[in-house]
Order: structure tokens, then C-alpha cells, then sequence
């Protein structure tokens, strides 16, 4: 029991982050048709944003005020993920709306020269961050551990998830970006500028991949490469999910995260990626529109 | 008002529409009339910037608008409706007509006189634009296009597919904001006695040029139904 609930717990956190990285890729996928594989270098970006952070905080600031970098390796991340995403729309995305195939292989290229950009100005080792001490350790009830870094990425991620909502449906700005989504020539001739509307809703995902940059960091060492793991997961999560609705890339990305913590527990972790693929696979072969789906015709053709 | 004058218009690489002008002056109803495929629609997509439109002038308000975007013609106040309606389906009724405020930066109050005008909209204020019958389409997408009070409303066969009473409203509908409000408003159809009972100013298109322009009154009235009918 006690290592059912734990494994629950790491499945969570697994997927919460899987959540932050989709949520940009479902959305991109939604409203422009474009295929980013470079989504993951956001999340990559974002960790060494948290490094570059502490490292700045260790060298300026004294012992006992340097916990706070994470803190404000948040933003940092977040702003850096979300300027780089709006250069990355406006020279290179906003020229393949459209044009799937085209995009998937271009945002592949971007991400290889990101990757090898980091390797330039970071090296082939991995770094790492170290957690601040109040996200240090781990509270135990009956027998099993909660760490507390893993619990603070689930509340980070939820609030995030929250402040998303928001912006989709309480803001003017996410009713632009809804109408672009449902009906773009239309959303036009309400008067709304939707060049403008992909280029900040582009950043807005690549900045929450910076967010989830900044969790991944706390788990693990940083590199080149770190985005990679996570991106396939969380194309599968938004492939599972449905396109264009908030509640299937949640339920998305919580099924395949915690599907793929399950399975590792139990088997290994190579064949815990080969289950959750034939997972996905046969669900798609029943439902290829995946879990939510908007009924309209301008989604049908 | 406005004033189109000698365009081109491409859907692709075939072209639609060559050496098309007209003029809709201030505070008239005019239509644009003619058979499936004439380039009606065509035309009022050209005057929204939704074709390409490789040359001619289309002078709004004094002032030409062919090179700039669709959005920005839509705040000089224009308002549209197309074929169709294209209601955004997964919006309610009271979003999808906020939406009409977007022009004025999505600030602002969708004007009193829409709900008298279409008293259903209240009522069905929280249901899907997706849900509504035909008819119901048709009378949000006009209120959609009038709630940011622009100079002129572009329809696009507002009757298509609706029932005659809900026929009888709409143009009851159109009648009105013109003399209510003075709003110019230029009319694509097909339905000739819609046409011609609501229609100050009539043009005949045929195969992409306007071939008769006639005003009300029983000689041109009489042309225009040889022209469609032969």
C-alpha cells in the first residue's frame, strides 16, 4: 500500500510536468497546425535558466539569502522561454501555418541547433542545480515519503494550470485566441489581429515549458538533452488528450504519466516507454480524434 | 461610402472577379445581385481582404484600404456577416456577440437596441452559437457584426437556408438599422423578391462584372427580374 501511494505520488508529479509542456504543444497544434519539435529545448532553456540563476546568486548575494534563487528562477525562466519563443514564431513558425509536415522538420532543426547552442555555452557535462532548503527532504506519513520538491512542482504546476484558465476563457486576450482558434478568416473580421494572437500564444506555451524547465531541474542534472525526455511523453499526452481543450491535455497528460510510472515500477523503464506507447496506439485506433474533441466544421475537413 | 473601383480578385491562381467597380453611397441599403458563382461573394470578400485582390482601389470613408489587413478595415468600421453566418459554434450566444466588440478593443457594451431588434438572443444567451436553429445563426451574426456600431454592414445571403417568416424578420431587421441608425448597408443575394422589396440601389452581376445598375422603381425592377430570370 505504502508503495502504491508513493508511486501514485511520483506518477503525479511526473505528470504535472508532462502537463506544463503540453499545454504549449496542444495549444500551437490547435491554433496554428504547427508541429514543434523544438517545444522541448523550452523546457531545456528553462533549466539552465534555474542554473544560470543560482550560479548568479552564489556569486553575488550572501549564504543567507541565496534559497530565494529558485524563487526568482521562476520568472526568469518563464520570461527567457517566453522571448526566445516570440523571436522563434515571428522569423520562423509564422511562415509555416499550416504546413505540417513542412513545420515538423524546420522546429527539428531548431532543435538541433538549440541543443548544440547549450552544449557551446554550457558543455557536454551535465550540471545541476542544487535545491534550496526549504524544498529539501520530505515530510513521511505512514510510512511513505512526499518530498518536498515534487509536492511544490504540483502546486506550481496547478497554479499555472489555474492562471491559464484564466487567461483562455476570463480574458479578452483568450477570447482572441479562442475565435482564432475556432474560426481564424472570421476571428479576422471581428477585428482581431491574429498574427498577434499566435505570436503571444506561441510564447505563452514556450514559457511554460520554461516553468517545467524549472522542476525539471530540481530532479535531475541538466543538459543538452534534458528536453528530449520529456517531449515525447508530452506529444503523446496532447495526441491522447484531443486538440484544443484544456480538460484533454489534463487528462492526457495524467494518464501517461501516470501510466508511465506505474509500469516502470513494476517492469523497467524501457519497457514502461514501449507499454504506454501500444497504450496510446491502441486508443488511437478506437478513438484517432483522441479524448476531447471540438465538433466543428472548420475541424472536420 | 464605399466605393470599389476597378479590382481584381483571385482565389488562388484563377480569378474571379476583373475590372469590378461600384459605388454604395452613405445611408443606403444596395444590393448585389445574381446567379451561383457570379463572384458575389467574392466581391465582399475583397472588400474584407479575406482574396487576393492584385489591383484596383477600394475606397472607404475617403480612404483606400486594398493593402491593409482585414482587422484594421474592420476597426474603420465595417461590419460583416458571411455566408454561412460562421458563428464561432463553442462560444455562447452572449460571447459570440461580445465578440462584436473586439473592433473597439473588446471594451465597451453591445449596444441596448440589438436585443430589441433580435429579442431570441436574450433568451438564449448562455447556450452554444453551435446550438442555434438557422434563422437563430443568421440573426446573432448580424447583431455580432452591429455591436460595435460600425458605418456600414456587409451581408453576405443573409437568407440562405431560413425560413420565410424569419426571411420577413431579418429584413424587417435591415430596414431598421437603417433608419434607426442611419447604417449604410450593402446586400449580397440571390433571392431576387427579398431584393427588391428592401433594396434602394441595385446592381446585376453576371460572370465576375456588373452588368445593370438600377434604382427602385417599376422600369428597373422589371429589368432586373428579365436579367435573373432569362
Amino acid at each position: 500500500m505504502a508503495q502504491f501511494i508513493s508511486t501514485l505520488f511520483n506518477g503525479l508529479s511526473l505528470s504535472s510536468i508532462i502537463l506544463l509542456t503540453s499545454i504549449g504543444l496542444a495549444v500551437t497544434f490547435g491554433l496554428m497546425r504547427v508541429i514543434n519539435m523544438a517545444h522541448g529545448e523550452f523546457v531545456m532553456i528553462g533549466a539552465y535558466m534555474t542554473y544560470v540563476t543560482q550560479q548568479i546568486f552564489a556569486a553575488v548575494f550572501p549564504e543567507s539569502v541565496r534559497d530565494i534563487y529558485y524563487i526568482v528562477s521562476i520568472p526568469v525562466a518563464f520570461g527567457t522561454a517566453f522571448l526566445l519563443g516570440s523571436l522563434l514564431e515571428r522569423f520562423v513558425i509564422q511562415r509555416l501555418y499550416g504546413r505540417e509536415i513542412d513545420s515538423l522538420l524546420a522546429t527539428w532543426g531548431i532543435s538541433l541547433i538549440l541543443q548544440q547552442a547549450a552544449r557551446s555555452i554550457f558543455g557536454t557535462q551535465g550540471v545541476n542545480v542544487t535545491a534550496p532548503s526549504f524544498l529539501q527532504g520530505g515530510v513521511t506519513v505512514g510510512g511513505c515519503t512526499f518530498s518536498y520538491n515534487r509536492i511544490f512542482i504540483m502546486f506550481m504546476v496547478l497554479l499555472c494550470l489555474f492562471i491559464v484558465w484564466i487567461i483562455m476563457y476570463k480574458s479578452n486576450f483568450g477570447k482572441q485566441m479562442r475565435a482564432v482558434m475556432q474560426n481564424r478568416p472570421m476571428a479576422q473580421c471581428m477585428g482581431i489581429n491574429s498574427r498577434k494572437v499566435d505570436n503571444i500564444t506561441f510564447a505563452l506555451g514556450s514559457g511554460l515549458a520554461g516553468i517545467a524547465g524549472c522542476s525539471v531541474a530540481l530532479l535531475g542534472s541538466i543538459d543538452s538533452t534534458v528536453g528530449q525526455s520529456y517531449i515525447v511523453n508530452s506529444f503523446m499526452a496532447v495526441v491522447l488528450g484531443g486538440v484544443g481543450k484544456l480538460a484533454g491535455t489534463v487528462l492526457g497528460s495524467t494518464i501517461i504519466g501516470s501510466a508511465s510510472i506505474f509500469t516502470e515500477n513494476y517492469t523497467s523503464s524501457t519497457i514502461a516507454k514501449a507499454i504506454v506507447l501500444l497504450i496510446v496506439i491502441v486508443f488511437l485506433q478506437k478513438r484517432p480524434q483522441g479524448l476531447f474533441v471540438i465538433k466543428s466544421r472548420s475541424l472536420d475537413e | 461610402m464605399l466605393k470599389v473601383e476597378h479590382i481584381d480578385a483571385c482565389y488562388g491562381e484563377s480569378k474571379v472577379i476583373s475590372d469590378l467597380s461600384f459605388e454604395v453611397p452613405k445611408g443606403k441599403i444596395v444590393s448585389l445581385i445574381g446567379r451561383n458563382g457570379v463572384g458575389k461573394s467574392t466581391t465582399l470578400k475583397s472588400i474584407m481582404g479575406l482574396v487576393k485582390t492584385p489591383s484596383g482601389k477600394i475606397i472607404f470613408d475617403g480612404k483606400d484600404i486594398i493593402r491593409i489587413p482585414t482587422y484594421e478595415r474592420v476597426k474603420l468600421g465595417i461590419g460583416y456577416v458571411p455566408q454561412g453566418r460562421d458563428i464561432f459554434p463553442q462560444m455562447t450566444v452572449q460571447e459570440n456577440i461580445e465578440l462584436g466588440l473586439q473592433p473597439l478593443g473588446g471594451k465597451g457594451k453591445v449596444p441596448d437596441y440589438l436585443y430589441e431588434l433580435f429579442p431570441i438572443l436574450p433568451k438564449f444567451a448562455k447556450r452554444k452559437g453551435g446550438d442555434l436553429s438557422g434563422g437563430q445563426q443568421q440573426q446573432l451574426a448580424i447583431a455580432r457584426a452591429l455591436a460595435a456600431d460600425p458605418k456600414i454592414i456587409i451581408l453576405d445571403e443573409p437568407t440562405e437556408g431560413i425560413q420565410p417568416s424569419i426571411i420577413q424578420d431579418i429584413g424587417a431587421a435591415i430596414r431598421r438599422i437603417n433608419e434607426w441608425k442611419g447604417i449604410t448597408v450593402l446586400l449580397v443575394e440571390q433571392y431576387l423578391d427579398f431584393v427588391l422589396e428592401n433594396a434602394e440601389e441595385i446592381y446585376v452581376m453576371e460572370k465576375g462584372s456588373v452588368v445593370f445598375k438600377g434604382g427602385r422603381n417599376e422600369n428597373d425592377h422589371n429589368e432586373i427580374r428579365r436579367l435573373m430570370t432569362e
